[in-house]
């Protein structure tokens, strides 16, 4: 009964919370700048709006321009299914922390691949950009993994985010650091707010938008909804992090964790909003200096996980 | 060995001394030396509660008021009255230095596995490798920094570090001989800071690096 529950439940929030999170995102940035903003449902109706519109595709671009949007969609699916983002999700196995962040990795290179397709010049450069920013953010992205799977002795997701009975306030470090880093890494990997500006439009200075601005019609709804199913995603882990953050110091029941994981997920949400209403975005040549902060606070959590195994 | 409070205490400490090598602003670094030293001051207290000493807390109040109050506003005015606000740095830059810092950590904390304890007490202690990273994060701030400023800084990580390690590695301090040394400190710094003004007024910058010459 209750594994039927699991899978009703986590199909609801897989259909749900993704465009509902991005919604309260823009949202929550909008009344932070005083402005009113659009309604929290408007990238659900974006979608529909997308998906009965036409396409228009440049007649250079090849078979693979189309392609793209289902691929990335198919394995952010995937890493949906796989990575223990929210604490009531099914375990399956093959859930290595390695196939889910390669498998995110395949997302940016078919981005890159149909971004260079189209030929046109904004999508030459943004996906250079991209590129670079993929070889500072992984580094940071693993480690802060790496560090909880030493921790528990297992590279399965599922076995690393589990909610154990005898966690002490002792791997408190460990979680908050390993959630910093992870959070750090995300706001990168998600092109958010200090490296690149979502809502921005101007060539010189975006990143993710410059990549898709071919794209049109169903193909931008799907590549709209990848993105968002992988915010949910990479978010949710940080929220997972930070709830077994608040393990350590208390230990709620089965129902109640499943509420606070998606209560933390919009609280990540919420912070992201926080951080790209005030903050500015970045000069290209400081961004990594931003991201060396992510890789310090993995460094961290893999210092604590490595001086916590020698210590026992 | 399980972690304490006072251990989570002090590697919180040498953590900011990390990310005070990762910050080139001269503002943020004197707020993060300022957290630094509240967090030993803390640490003295817990010490002294654990160890039922009562002059711990009167140095924990003296080093609290002195260290990480007096001396960082001291030096927040200084950067505003000579209009320096960041350090250039040297050859590395600062977040591979602070990815260093944490290598230095790592070190320090294989230092102390080898140390000598008296009988009785914990084999490896986080409060040893937390002071002895303190003490190597400061050298590393001297040397990747290029404003006098920072050199001030990195020299009074250092005696963070030292502070800890004679705090948590010994039985305990005579109050006299902890506040000569919080004197000298307190000297030292007004006249490292009476110096940057005069380098100020006679050569325009506070570069260390270009004061190597003789100048007529």
């Amino acid at each position: 009964m209750s594994i039927i529950l699991q899978w009703v439940s986590f199909w609801l929030s897989l259909l749900v919370l993704p465009l509902l999170l991005l919604g309260v995102i823009r949202k929550l940035k909008a009344r932070l700048q005083n402005r009113i903003g659009a309604p929290i449902t408007q990238p659900f109706l974006n979608f529909f709006k997308l998906m009965n519109k036409t396409e228009t595709i440049s007649e250079t671009s090849s078979w693979l321009f189309r392609t793209t949007s289902v691929i990335n969609l198919a394995s952010v699916l995937l890493v949906a299914f796989l990575a223990p983002w929210l604490s009531y999700q099914p375990a399956i196995p093959g859930d290595d922390l390695f196939l889910v962040i390669y498998l995110l990795a395949l997302v940016r290179f078919f981005t890159i691949l149909s971004s260079l397709d189209t030929a046109s010049p904004f999508g030459t450069f943004s996906s250079a950009r991209e590129a670079t920013l993929s070889l500072l953010v992984e580094p940071a992205m693993v480690l802060s993994l790496i560090a909880l799977a030493l921790s528990q002795h297992s590279t399965s997701l599922s076995k690393i985010f589990a909610f154990l009975p005898e966690i002490s306030l002792a791997s408190l470090p460990l979680w908050l650091l390993a959630g910093a880093g992870l959070f750090i890494s995300s706001l990168c990997e998600l092109s958010r707010m200090p490296i690149d500006d979502p809502t921005t439009h101007l060539e010189l200075t975006m990143v993710h938008e410059a990549m898709i601005i071919e794209n049109s019609g169903k193909n931008l709804a799907l590549t709209e909804l990848s993105y968002a199913l992988r915010m949910a995603v990479l978010f949710g882990l940080c929220a997972q992090c930070f709830l077994h953050a608040l393990c350590c110091i208390w230990h709620p029941n089965v129902l109640q964790q499943s509420l606070l994981s998606v209560v933390f997920l919009f609280l990540v949400g919420f912070a992201t909003a926080l951080v790209e209403a005030t903050a500015v975005k970045l000069p290209w040549r400081t961004a990594p200096n931003f991201i060396a902060y992510g890789l310090t606070m993995s460094l961290l959590a893999a210092f604590v996980a490595i001086a916590q195994g020698s210590l026992k | 060995m399980s972690i304490t409070l006072a251990g989570m205490i002090a590697i919180t400490a040498a953590v900011t001394a990390i990310l005070m090598v990762g910050s080139r602003q001269l503002s943020m670094n004197l707020v993060l030396y300022s957290v630094q030293t509240l967090l030993v001051a803390g640490l003295t207290i817990v010490i002294g509660i654990q160890h039922q000493e009562s002059n711990l807390f009167l140095i924990a109040l003296a080093v609290a008021s002195i260290k990480a109050i007096g001396i960082p506003r001291a030096f927040l005015w200084i950067v505003k009255a000579i209009q320096v606000r960041s350090d250039p740095g040297t050859i590395l830059p600062a977040p591979l230095a602070m990815h260093f810092g944490i290598v230095l950590m790592g070190a320090s904390s294989l230092l102390t596995s080898g140390l000598p304890v008296p009988q009785g007490t914990a084999k490896i202690s986080l409060e040893a490798t937390a002071a002895l990273s303190l003490l190597l994060t400061g050298i590393l701030l001297m040397l990747t920094r290029r404003v006098a400023l920072s050199q001030i800084l990195g020299f009074l990580t250092i005696e963070n570090g030292i502070y800890l390690f004679a705090l948590t590695q010994t039985s305990g301090m005579p109050l006299i001989v902890e506040m000569g040394i919080l004197l000298d400190v307190l000297v030292a710094v007004m006249i490292a800071g009476l110096l940057l003004f005069r380098i100020k007024s006679s050569f325009e910058h506070i570069d260390v690096t270009q004061l190597t010459g003789l100048k007529d």
